[in-house]
């Protein structure tokens, strides 16, 4: 159990991509051995959670990473809209040898667009699998290009091996981290009033600065 | 036409029936014989459509190949047209993926001395919240 000290930040991050893409293989591959998955059957969404250090301005803060997985329910094309909106970060995964599931990665935008908090929310792109290299339909440099169009970061990973992902989801968090400075920056600069009320959107309320509303605390899952 | 009689044991039966064509990839299309071309609605996780080809078309698309299947409840009831209303409340688990609950509802029109499926309407029981 986690108390409000334990952590400064809250961050949840949430998998998405095709049924089959390795969601829960990187998952399971990032968190393993350390921490246990929950299934949370009402809303059907997988968690599991790994406290990270973070070195910002010097200063090390304990980061408390909620990782959201889809647990099957995109199979059905249904998926709990509300994790879309509570997500700060969100890892987009598809197979380099599907491509199917790589063509799929340009709707799974249109649905972020639709459901995150923002139009343009922090989005890392995966292309798993990538030690079937026999197997590979997509080359790097397709997936790069698409990447760029896009205009989110790409990155090769392997749940096998474990190939960049690790490098994967911390990249995603730097691009959080860097967000919420600019927020937090801008928030600072015209008045003194408390960090918190003019950080939080009413949509994004699951930053919680450390001294931050205390009750809110029980919420947290994790 | 007269309510038919034997309403719950249609329900129990076409569910089974339904399910077991459904749950087999290698059957499932066979459930296009379950729909009318034109006269069959399915809603599947709020997606309308209409008509067996495109029911089949949907139906066929779902990727995962096992499904494990677990029927807590059907509840049918005699329609005015002879026909039956059937609720279905489960359990579902698609390959290696964490049990998912449902529900499922089903009109089935009389035509002769048989049934299909006019309405159709799947949901898996996700919330909004915790």
């Amino acid at each position: 159990m986690i108390t409000g000290d334990d952590y400064d930040y809250l961050i949840k991050f949430l998998f998405l991509g095709d049924s089959g893409v390795g969601k829960t293989s990187v998952l399971y591959q990032y968190t393993d051995g350390l921490f246990s998955s929950k299934f949370i059957s009402t809303v059907g969404i997988d968690f599991r959670v790994k406290k990270v250090a973070y070195k910002i301005h010097g200063k090390t803060k304990r980061i408390c990473l909620q990782l959201w997985d889809t647990a099957g329910q995109e199979r059905f094309r249904s998926l709990t809209t509300s994790f879309y909106r509570e997500s700060m970060g969100f890892l987009l995964l598809f197979d380099l040898t599907n491509e199917q599931s790589f063509l799929d990665v340009r709707g799974w935008l249109e649905q972020l667009k639709v459901h995150a908090y923002c139009e343009m929310p922090d989005i890392v792109l995966c292309g798993n699998k990538a030690d079937l290299e026999e197997k590979r339909v997509i080359s790097p440099g397709r997936a790069r290009e698409a990447a760029k169009q896009l205009g989110i970061p790409y990155v090769e990973t392997s749940a096998m091996t474990g190939q960049n992902v690790s490098t994967s989801i911390e990249l995603l968090l730097d691009l959080v981290m860097a967000r919420m400075e600019t927020i937090v920056d801008r928030a600072l600069q015209p008045t003194k009033e408390p960090l918190v009320d003019r950080v939080l959107s009413p949509n994004m309320d699951t930053v919680h600065l450390v001294d931050s509303d205390k009750q809110s605390w029980s919420k947290c899952s994790c | 036409m007269a309510l038919n009689p034997a309403y719950e044991a249609i329900g129990k039966g076409f569910v089974s029936q339904y399910y077991a064509f459904f749950d087999d990839p290698n059957e499932r299309s066979k459930l296009a014989n379950l729909y009318n071309q034109e006269t069959s609605f399915m809603t599947f996780e709020g997606m309308q459509l209409q008509g067996a080809l495109k029911i089949m078309e949907k139906l066929t698309a779902l990727t995962f190949q096992k499904i494990n299947r677990i029927i807590t409840s059907v509840d049918s009831q005699p329609m005015f047209d002879g026909g039956v209303l059937i609720s279905v409340l489960g359990r579902l688990q698609t390959d290696e993926d964490p049990p998912h609950a449902y529900s499922q509802t089903f009109v089935l029109k009389p035509v002769g001395t048989s049934f299909y499926i006019q309405h159709d309407i799947f949901r898996l029981a996700l919330h909004d919240s915790l």
